[in-house]
């Protein structure tokens, strides 16, 4: 497809590239270089911003089609509609959803009694090994890496690196994410990590006592690594093991971070 | 013209990778839009200029997610270098060919990465978790490839037309 160049040239180049992002990569994770490796991140902030705004104006409009299609099959009537007043309808919802999702965020914030920053999601993980998101605020905010981020339905995640005007947010979906959860009705303890598909729960089970579908999970404060209450996720499946101590179950979380536009910082919270 | 349509895709692709690409998801794996787009680059223009633009491309993925920056460059550089040899021996692939190169390149990402997270003591997915990620990805890059690459012969007729005679 292309002409044939010298391999050793291809090698020579591989080898200087490999070498001197190797290099990058260690002299970036240091933390005298933390204070750039953020502004770098904030610069690419607004393109990000500039996408997602984007990406929703898209699923407007694929929710217009998604619509038009529905109503069609169920109203005769609807078929004679203005295409513009069922635009203007669909997007009234998406702002009503927005409304919801923020009044939620308030109401949240209302009753929890914690100090909370507003942000915007901006963007998500580039891979499927990391579940992060991107936030728009950062340290001239008063975020700092380790504080707790939620949404109105419960516990999303923690802040893992912060910029100026961005953060980095590990998602509880992450694979290396670890929480530390008690149960609604057994209270037994147990703890969450991140999976590709659902969140797994890992729970104790002592005589007379187990885990069933239904139940709640929310953070037991044990390790300080979270508020004791906040909401994760309902048991979906156990998966009992009577050979063992623990059982294992899959929780539905009450997240979906690729659903997400708005998540609150806890600012007077921060790991201990 | 074409140095900047190829910075205009690459960025354009890093941004929809982490705005866009997620909404994708099956199986836990969604598209890596900057992979399709540095193996493209690779069977069109060669394995000099597929790991230049992977260089580009997988700064962009650093600055978009967390830790240190370089481990998706050097991933993406080793995809790239990987490609060239096959694209070497092969006048005119099938599309096959070239869906079987998206997805060994996955596998060759995804294991750099791991083994990069590894090397600079950043956390690393389970074994089993990153194997499970890392095959359905491959088969998700594998998928989209051809019509990538559709998508890349018609931008270089593009910028060929339109630079000066």
């Amino acid at each position: 497809m292309y002409s044939a160049k010298s391999p050793s040239r291809s090698t020579g180049l591989f080898l200087t590239l490999c070498a001197a992002m190797l290099l990058l990569a260690m002299l970036s994770q240091q933390p005298w270089a933390a204070g750039a490796r953020g502004a770098a991140r904030s610069a690419l902030a607004p393109a990000e911003e500039v996408m997602t705004y984007i990406a929703a104006q898209v699923d407007r409009v694929t929710a217009v089609f998604g619509d038009v299609t529905t109503l069609r099959a169920e109203n005769a009537r609807l078929r004679a509609a203005d295409e513009a007043l069922r635009r203007q309808i669909v997007e009234l919802n998406a702002a009503a959803k927005e409304n919801a999702d923020l009044k939620a965020a308030v109401k949240f914030q209302k009753a929890s009694g914690h100090q909370m920053v507003a942000a915007q999601v901006i963007g998500l993980g580039p891979d499927g090994f990391s579940r992060t998101i991107e936030i728009d605020r950062g340290t001239s905010d008063g975020v700092q890496a380790g504080m707790v981020v939620v949404t109105g339905a419960g516990l999303l995640g923690r802040v893992r690196e912060v910029g100026p005007h961005s953060a980095n947010v590990q998602t509880l979906a992450d694979p290396q994410s670890r929480v530390n959860v008690y149960l609604s009705t057994s209270a037994l303890q147990g703890t969450v990590s991140g999976g590709p598909n659902a969140l797994q729960l890992e729970v104790q089970h002592t005589l007379g006592a187990a885990a069933s579908t239904g139940e709640w999970a929310l953070t037991s404060g044990v390790g300080g690594g979270y508020p004791r209450g906040l909401v994760v996720g309902e048991i979906a499946s156990v998966t009992r093991r009577d050979s063992a101590t623990t059982d294992q179950a899959q929780v539905a979380w009450v997240n979906d971070p690729s659903a997400i536009s708005f998540v609150l910082v806890l600012t007077d919270f921060l790991p201990s | 013209m074409r140095r900047a349509a190829g910075a205009l895709l690459m960025a354009g692709a890093a941004l929809a990778q982490v705005t866009w690409a997620p909404r994708f998801e099956v199986g836990g794996a969604f598209p890596n839009l900057v992979l399709l787009g540095v193996v493209g680059v690779t069977w069109t223009l060669g394995a000099r200029a597929g790991m230049a633009w992977a260089c580009i491309g997988g700064l962009l993925l650093d600055l978009t997610s967390s830790g240190a920056i370089g481990p998706h460059a050097v991933a993406l550089v080793a995809g790239a270098y990987m490609v060239g040899f096959w694209a070497r021996n092969l006048e005119n692939p099938t599309a096959v060919q070239v869906a079987l190169t998206a997805a060994v390149t996955t596998l060759v990402y995804s294991a750099v990465l791991v083994f990069t997270a590894g090397l600079l003591g950043q956390p690393a997915p389970v074994i089993g978790v990153a194997i499970q990620l890392t095959l359905a990805a491959a088969v998700y890059n594998a998928l989209l490839m051809p019509f990538a690459i559709e998508v890349l012969r018609r931008l270089r007729s593009l910028t060929r037309a339109a630079e000066p005679a």
